[in-house]
């Protein structure tokens, strides 16, 4: 088929950029394209969630979305949520829980985590598993990931709380 | 779907004229979680309409309308009083999802297994169609046949009008399936109107494991005029095998989905009518 570049311009990671993309690539592809690998490909049909992005504070699969669809929104990938030296909270709960083992999924969930810390202020467990239910693991039998989530929510609700 | 070129139109006339001029080359976008799927890999043109102010939902009258590129999420999060509509919104696919199909999406071209058709037509829906002007579709209307026909030439689905559920109205809505993000096996909406404990009209309606949604007008009549008990529901949800042949569908028999949806029909109605006798919003 002829190629047909044309230009995309939106928010990654708190910086404004301009790509060039087709009308045909996914959001994913041109996100590790540019060097955003922490968003991973697992299935590619909107079911595993190791894709997963936040499109105006909003978790979405980015290879269900074609790039020309996030022109003027704010993405972010994992990328923006934590260094290796400097983990985020429910980073440094995963590594200390002894959550990861593949890792392959690990970015998607934290960022349907990223999702609900930040939209929701009551952590009951079917609000939780609503924004969770998005991401596949087939490692750790998601107990230990779902362990960590509950220490990081219940440390985050105890605050809302006092303040 | 091949997409070849991406139009983002600045007003609803300026998309039609896009629409018209593509013909069977152009494809409105407006969540654009369908499209990954097509099988057809002609190369066409996507026409986004998810610019054009088209994403709300508010009271209108005795109706509750919502506009076509509204996601779901939106629907689900939505709150007032008597509104049902969240219920079904929560049980479609995953949080990812729902943040970005839309309620038009969903019911413009409708695939066999989608809920939102059998809920709409449960509590009688009406559609808003643009064309040069806008027209409104019952839900019978609109649901007779596959609705995608009706966009070949360039209209446009602009808004969902759903009517503001009475005192004395009642919903029911029930999807089966093997996880929470896995397609319908069978999906059961209900709508009853009460006289106290008399059923005055009641519109059932079914999808998934059926070629395509429709009412159940032998469950409907089997219920008009008698008590809202569960006997009579019982007894109504018999009759949907006499409505529509009930198919096989990933592993189960047509008598198992038969018997999946009378199940569903007696639960969706039974929650119907806790709903008309006031529920917990």
């Amino acid at each position: 088929m002829k190629k047909n570049p044309q230009t995309v311009q939106f928010t990654i990671n708190g910086e404004s950029k301009t790509f060039i993309t087709e009308p045909d690539e996914k959001l994913l592809d041109l996100l590790r394209r540019e060097g955003y690998k922490g968003a991973k490909f697992g299935c590619g049909q909107g079911t595993c969630g190791s894709c997963t992005v936040l499109m105006d504070g909003r978790a979405v699969y980015s290879c269900l979305l074609y790039a020309m669809q996030v022109e003027g929104h704010e993405i972010r990938t994992i990328e923006s949520i934590g260094t290796h030296d400097n983990p985020s909270e429910f980073q440094q709960e995963l590594i200390d829980g002894g959550a990861v083992q593949c890792g392959y999924c690990i970015p998607g969930m934290i960022m349907s985590a990223t999702a609900l810390m930040e939209n929701e202020t009551h952590f009951d467990d079917e609000t939780v598993r609503e924004y969770m239910d998005g991401n596949l693991c087939r490692c750790t039998g998601y107990e230990k990931i779902w362990s960590a989530l509950r220490r990081v929510l219940d440390r985050q609700e105890a605050q809302n709380t006092q303040s | 779907m091949k997409l070849c070129e991406f139009l983002r139109p600045a007003s609803l006339s300026a998309a039609r004229d896009n629409l018209r001029e593509l013909g069977t080359k152009g494809m409105i976008l407006a969540g654009g979680t369908a499209l990954h799927f097509m099988q057809d890999h002609t190369p066409v043109t996507a026409v986004d309409i998810t610019r054009l102010g088209l994403s709300y939902i508010r009271p209108d009258g005795n109706f509750y309308r919502i506009g076509a590129t509204t996601p779901l999420s939106d629907i689900q999060r939505y709150r007032a009083p008597r509104w049902a509509m969240h219920e079904i919104c929560r049980r479609i696919s995953t949080h990812q999802i729902r943040n970005v199909s839309t309620i038009g999406g969903n019911i413009c071209r409708v695939f066999p297994w989608a809920d939102l058709p059998v809920v709409l037509l449960a509590m009688n829906a009406r559609m808003v169609v643009y064309s040069d002007h806008e027209n409104e579709y019952s839900a019978d209307e609109y649901f007779a046949t596959q609705p995608a026909k009706r966009f070949l030439d360039g209209n446009i689905l602009t808004s969902v009008k759903v009517p503001a559920l009475q005192a004395h109205h009642g919903f029911g809505s029930v999807k089966v399936s093997r996880t929470t993000a896995a397609f319908s096996m069978v999906t059961i909406a209900a709508v009853l109107e009460l006289d106290g404990s008399i059923i005055q009209s009641a519109r059932i309606a079914a999808g998934s494991a059926i070629p395509f949604p429709r009412r159940l007008p032998n469950v409907e009549a089997a219920l008009v005029g008698k008590e809202a008990v569960s006997e009579v529901f019982k007894e109504a949800s018999t009759k949907a095998a006499r409505d529509v042949p009930w198919r096989s569908c990933e592993g189960q028999s047509p008598e198992y989905s038969q018997h999946l949806a009378e199940v569903s029909i007696l639960d969706a109605l039974e929650r119907a009518a806790t709903f008309a006798h006031g529920r917990a919003e």
